[in-house]
């Protein structure tokens, strides 16, 4: 199943090590991270020696290494969001799902991430959740948003 | 026929194959630019920033690496003024600060003119040079480790941490890691570590004809290509 997938977003690019970037994009987007035989196999077809995909995959921070949760849950604790309270909203989700910043819970439900700044700050404190924003947050909602995300039954999520 | 080019290095005129880099080209004729990260023969990075220049482009002095600068027909290269002296002395000592645990280290720092440091020893066992990643990649064209992650995460690594399929085991990468010449007195302690300064007295001359290669002895410390290559050319006249 896993080779078939990578199977299809390696088509018609086997042997163009230019089209490294783009094919690691697609298969974060596809599996949600980008894993150690995925790596291996993307190396193999490329024809791009495997230090030089990890060395990518390692530095863009758009490439997760580790398997991440079904809800992916950012935090933004830029300056504007920081001065309006982010790392209590940050400490209400790490201690809500008892896991540290950049952990998946043992449930695979939820990742928790945070950034410098999504360019927000308006609306700061912003939490984006699978992609949509939250704006002018605080703990009370956060607990709330984590609480409703965790109630859907898991065939709600279309992704992997 | 290879071609050359002309080109002026603090006032003199020089001719050099054209493609090769102005620091190549400065120790061919023995003008002294002090390099770290530099492995004679192989491409280079500009990682270590120690062999920074100014490039004179119409009355203006841009401050660039010279081991990643090609030479031009009439290009005009400062290496020795003030500016670039300051300089490379403040990078010397980020890097003497980071690594102090090396005798190459220790002697790039002196040589670059390195008194007193002003940053708290780290003691880190890599400066991410890349000279085992170049010699791993230009040398052997085998790519085992290279450079993973970005920022205070930077590190060498093979990839995942596991031994490498390519490594064949060589060696090459540990022949050219500076961190590897172990101090003259001996390994630093954690909480021991200090600029070493014993070989200041050495600098003397160099101090006196600032700029020209004077044979001095640090340059056999920190690998110059000085050293390396004579080497190699008494071992294969």
């Amino acid at each position: 199943m896993t080779d078939l997938k990578l199977a299809s977003i390696l088509e018609g690019r086997r042997s163009q090590p230019h089209q490294l970037i783009e094919v690691l994009q697609d298969v974060q987007e596809r599996y949600g991270y980008v894993s150690e035989e995925a790596m291996r196999g993307v190396s193999r077809e490329l024809g791009v020696p495997l230090t030089e995909v990890y060395g990518v995959a390692s530095f863009y921070k758009a490439f997760s290494l580790k398997p991440r949760g079904k809800n992916i849950i950012t935090v933004c604790t830029g300056t504007a969001c920081h001065v309006r309270g982010s790392k209590m909203i940050l400490n209400q989700a790490t201690g809500q799902l008892g896991v540290s910043p950049g952990e998946m819970t043992k449930d695979g439900l939820f990742t928790i991430e945070h950034v410098n700044c999504i360019g927000a700050c308006a609306l700061g404190p912003v939490v984006t959740e699978n992609g949509s924003c939250h704006h002018h947050m605080n703990p009370g909602m956060m607990r709330k948003l984590i609480e409703s995300l965790g109630d859907r039954s898991p065939e709600d999520f279309s992704h992997g | 026929m290879v071609q050359k080019v002309t080109i002026n290095i603090d006032g003199m005129s020089i001719r050099a194959p054209k493609g090769t880099s102005v620091l190549d080209a400065a120790l061919e004729y023995g003008i002294c630019i002090p390099h770290l990260c530099h492995v004679p023969y192989l491409s280079d990075i500009g990682a270590c920033r120690l062999c920074i220049v100014e490039h004179v482009v119409n009355g203006r002095a841009k401050i660039t690496t010279s081991c990643t600068l090609l030479v031009e027909e009439g290009m005009v290269i400062l290496s020795n003024t003030e500016k670039v002296r300051k300089l490379r002395r403040n990078i010397a000592e980020l890097i003497v600060a980071e690594a102090p645990n090396s005798r190459a280290i220790q002697d790039i720092a002196i040589r670059c003119g390195v008194k007193e440091v002003r940053y708290p020893f780290r003691n880190n066992d890599c400066i991410l040079c890349g000279r085992c990643v170049q010699v791993c990649t230009g040398r052997y064209g085998v790519k085992a480790i290279g450079f993973v992650g970005r920022g205070k995460d930077r590190r060498v690594e093979t990839p995942f941490n596991l031994h490498s399929d390519l490594c064949r085991n060589c060696g090459a990468c540990i022949d050219v890691c500076p961190m590897t010449v172990v101090p003259c007195d001996g390994p630093m302690k954690v909480g021991e570590e200090r600029l070493c300064g014993k070989c200041e007295p050495k600098m003397a001359f160099a101090e006196e004809t600032p700029g020209f290669c004077v044979w001095c002895d640090l340059g056999e410390g920190f690998q110059c290509e000085r050293y390396t290559l004579g080497v190699r050319n008494q071992a294969y006249p």
